[in-house]
């Protein structure tokens, strides 16, 4: 087995049965040392299952999990240096905040003096100062999700699991956590494994997202390669909102590829795919990589439309375009921005877009 | 609700307080009472009963020997019960409903049943009648008790609280005594609690498998048969003060502890 020095956990071709259902299936990675690297996918994709396979809760039906070089596939979560920071916080009631954190160091023979010092050195970094002696049913939600931080972080770990940690939060601190969280991970180093099924906290604060769908990795990639180049019509419509298109391919034109959508020509990249003449294929656009234009730009392939439906939503406007001049035509949402919103007539427009954006997805 | 039916509520509740109370009251009124015989009129008053049964021998010695009955059988009925519930609990297993319904069938057999069937079980043990059958048969009825009460608040204990202390390093034992066992302290005064009262209250078990020095309500039943005198209600005083001190302890520090827990 090769293993390079920037891998810090390898999860070998792991697979996690239960009775019949496979809730992981055939998962194959290495996550680097460092990287804040988040599972995202719908309910029941088998996200926590994969989180408590690294943190020893559960033992694979098959394959292997290499922390650090090691083979821990059946070590206990006790005998691995992985922590976990549970959506419930899972916080010891009768324990003061202090003891929380200081649990995993006595369990690991550090001197008071030494639980003392990292206590403390925790509790300020996570800016819990005051807190040290309350017991958690003294806390707020945000303290007591920074307490089970603290208590995880405090035995050192090499790696942090995290199942949905601000699930429990309300829509206005979960935004204030997620950047703090990014900026303890970044101040700390320390490789984070992140799980949720909600798409913008996984674009907010990954390095890497890892979409899952029924046990099995959709799409690997940093979060500008989900949103701008999915590679399935799953990572495409799970990921923010998106114009999926379907056509036949007519050819290539320039690099780019050349389809026919409803009777319009159209340009986009294939990403690596090389799509046959005549097969049909499904690309995804964004809303806000269509460019709307009230007259037709020069020296571009615009295509004609018509707004068939406007929605003002305040700091700009999303709008349903049809596109083509044949009876039916095709649809496309876009939005305006406040200027372009009065610029721009209903009854004509052009739009166009960057080829690059208009990514073919596998079929 | 009309006038009426409000008046009608609170002299109905009021008459439940007396129904309830006026005996304890005579009882305890009686003790102080200067003659040899319970009943009225009083002509005067003294605390001469009070003192003789703190200087009698036989008061004494039955008390202590109830109490370290009742100490015994709560400490073993708490460690048995605390284990059939921790056991019980989290696994599954084929008939786990038998298994529970037998552990709970002592706290449902009338008492003199479950003493006859004890006397003559110790007999086939071999093990005399005194302290330890006492004790033996006062475990039997209230591990039940003790098993159900851990069980329910265990239901209560979330899953990732143990899965956290693993986390962090415990094993299966330090995760059990750091974590599950303070989690469960507050079943565990009240549960420790009910089986002192129940061991020390107890006069049916004790009768049938006491041997020669009796516990202290055997004792106060041997008295009753030479008749009742002052005495009696004074003993019984006493078991009531201690009694009702121990319950509203248990209570207070129940409900302190529930609050500090429901996080
Ligand atoms: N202990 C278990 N016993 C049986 N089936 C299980 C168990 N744990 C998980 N599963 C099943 O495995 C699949 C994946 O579950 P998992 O909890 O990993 O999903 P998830 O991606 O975390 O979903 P969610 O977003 O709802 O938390 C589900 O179909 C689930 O029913
Ligand atoms: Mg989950």
């Amino acid at each position: 087995m090769s293993h390079d020095a920037q891998t810090i956990v390898h999860i070998e071709n792991m697979t996690k049965r239960f009775g019949n259902v496979a809730a992981v299936d055939g998962l194959d990675l290495k996550i680097r040392a460092g990287e804040f690297v988040t599972f995202l996918g719908p309910s029941g994709c088998g996200k926590t299952t994969t989180l408590r396979v690294l943190g020893g809760f559960e033992i694979p039906t098959e394959g292997r999990i290499i922390l650090d070089g090691a083979d821990v596939t059946r070590l206990p979560p006790n005998r691995r240096n992985v922590n976990m920071v549970f959506q419930d916080y899972a916080l010891f009631p009768h324990m003061t905040v202090g003891q929380n954190i200081a649990f995993g160091l006595e369990l690991k023979g550090k001197t008071k003096a030494e639980i003392d010092a990292r206590t403390r050195e925790l509790l300020e970094f996570l800016q819990l100062g005051g807190f040290r002696d309350r017991t958690p049913d003294q806390l707020s939600g945000g303290q007591r999700q920074r307490v089970a931080l603290a208590r995880a972080l405090a035995p050192d770990p090499k790696l942090l699991l995290l199942d949905e940690p601000l699930g429990a939060l309300d829509a206005k601190l979960r935004g204030q956590v997620q950047v703090e969280l990014k900026d303890i991970q970044k101040r700390t180093g320390k490789t984070f494994v992140f799980v949720t099924h909600d798409q913008e906290e996984a674009l907010t604060m990954s390095d890497r997202i890892i979409v899952m769908n029924g046990g099995k990795v959709e799409q690997d990639g940093t979060p500008e390669d989900l949103y701008f180049r999915p590679q399935s019509r799953f990572v495409a419509e799970f990921i923010g909102e998106t114009n999926l298109i379907s056509g036949t391919v007519r050819g290539m034109e320039n690099g780019s590829v050349l389809i026919n959508w409803n009777g319009v020509d159209i340009h986009g990249a294939a990403h690596g795919h090389r799509p046959t003449e005549g097969s049909k294929v499904t690309a995804s656009l964004r809303l806000e990589n269509v460019l709307c234009h009230p007259q037709k730009p020069a020296n571009s392939n615009a295509i004609e439309g018509r707004v068939v439906n406007r929605l003002f939503k305040g700091s700009r406007t999303s709008v349903d375009i049809r596109v083509g001049d044949t009876g039916e035509g095709a649809l496309l949402k876009a939005y305006l921005d406040p200027g372009d919103a009065s610029r721009i007539r209903d009854d004509r427009l052009w739009v166009n877009w960057d080829v690059s954006h208009l990514s073919i997805l596998q079929a | 609700m009309s006038r009426n039916t409000r008046i009608l509520m609170s002299v109905i509740y009021w008459a439940f307080v007396v129904y309830l109370f006026v005996p304890l009251v005579l009882m305890v009124t009686m003790g102080f009472k200067d003659s040899k015989f319970i009943g009225f009129p009083i002509r005067g008053w003294t605390l001469d009963w009070y003192s003789e049964i703190f200087r009698s021998a036989e008061v004494l010695g039955a008390f202590g020997y109830t109490m370290a009955i009742a100490l015994s059988t709560t400490f073993l009925s708490l460690v048995i019960g605390t284990w059939i519930a921790a056991f019980l609990g989290p696994h599954k297993f084929r008939g786990k409903l038998l298994v529970f319904a037998l552990a709970c069938m002592p706290a449902v057999i009338p008492g003199i049943i479950s003493a006859i069937s004890l006397r003559i079980y110790i007999q086939f043990l071999q093990i005399d009648t005194g302290m330890a059958a006492i004790i033996l048969g006062h475990t039997i009825h209230n591990v039940p008790f003790v098993a159900l009460v851990v069980m329910a608040r265990l239901a209560t204990l979330p899953k990732s609280h143990i899965e956290a202390a693993r986390d962090l390093g415990a094993d299966q034992l330090v995760a059990f005594s750091r974590v599950t066992l303070p989690y469960l302290k507050p079943a565990l005064i009240g549960a420790g609690v009910f089986c002192m009262l129940l061991s020390f209250d107890d006069f049916v078990r004790s009768f049938f498998l006491g041997s020669y020095q009796p516990t202290l309500p055997v004792l106060i039943f041997a008295k009753l048969r030479s008749g009742m005198s002052p005495e009696i209600n004074a003993i019984s005083t006493v078991v009531l003060v201690i009694t009702a001190i121990l319950g509203i302890w248990a209570e207070r520090s129940m409900r302190r502890m529930n609050k500090g827990t429901s996080v």
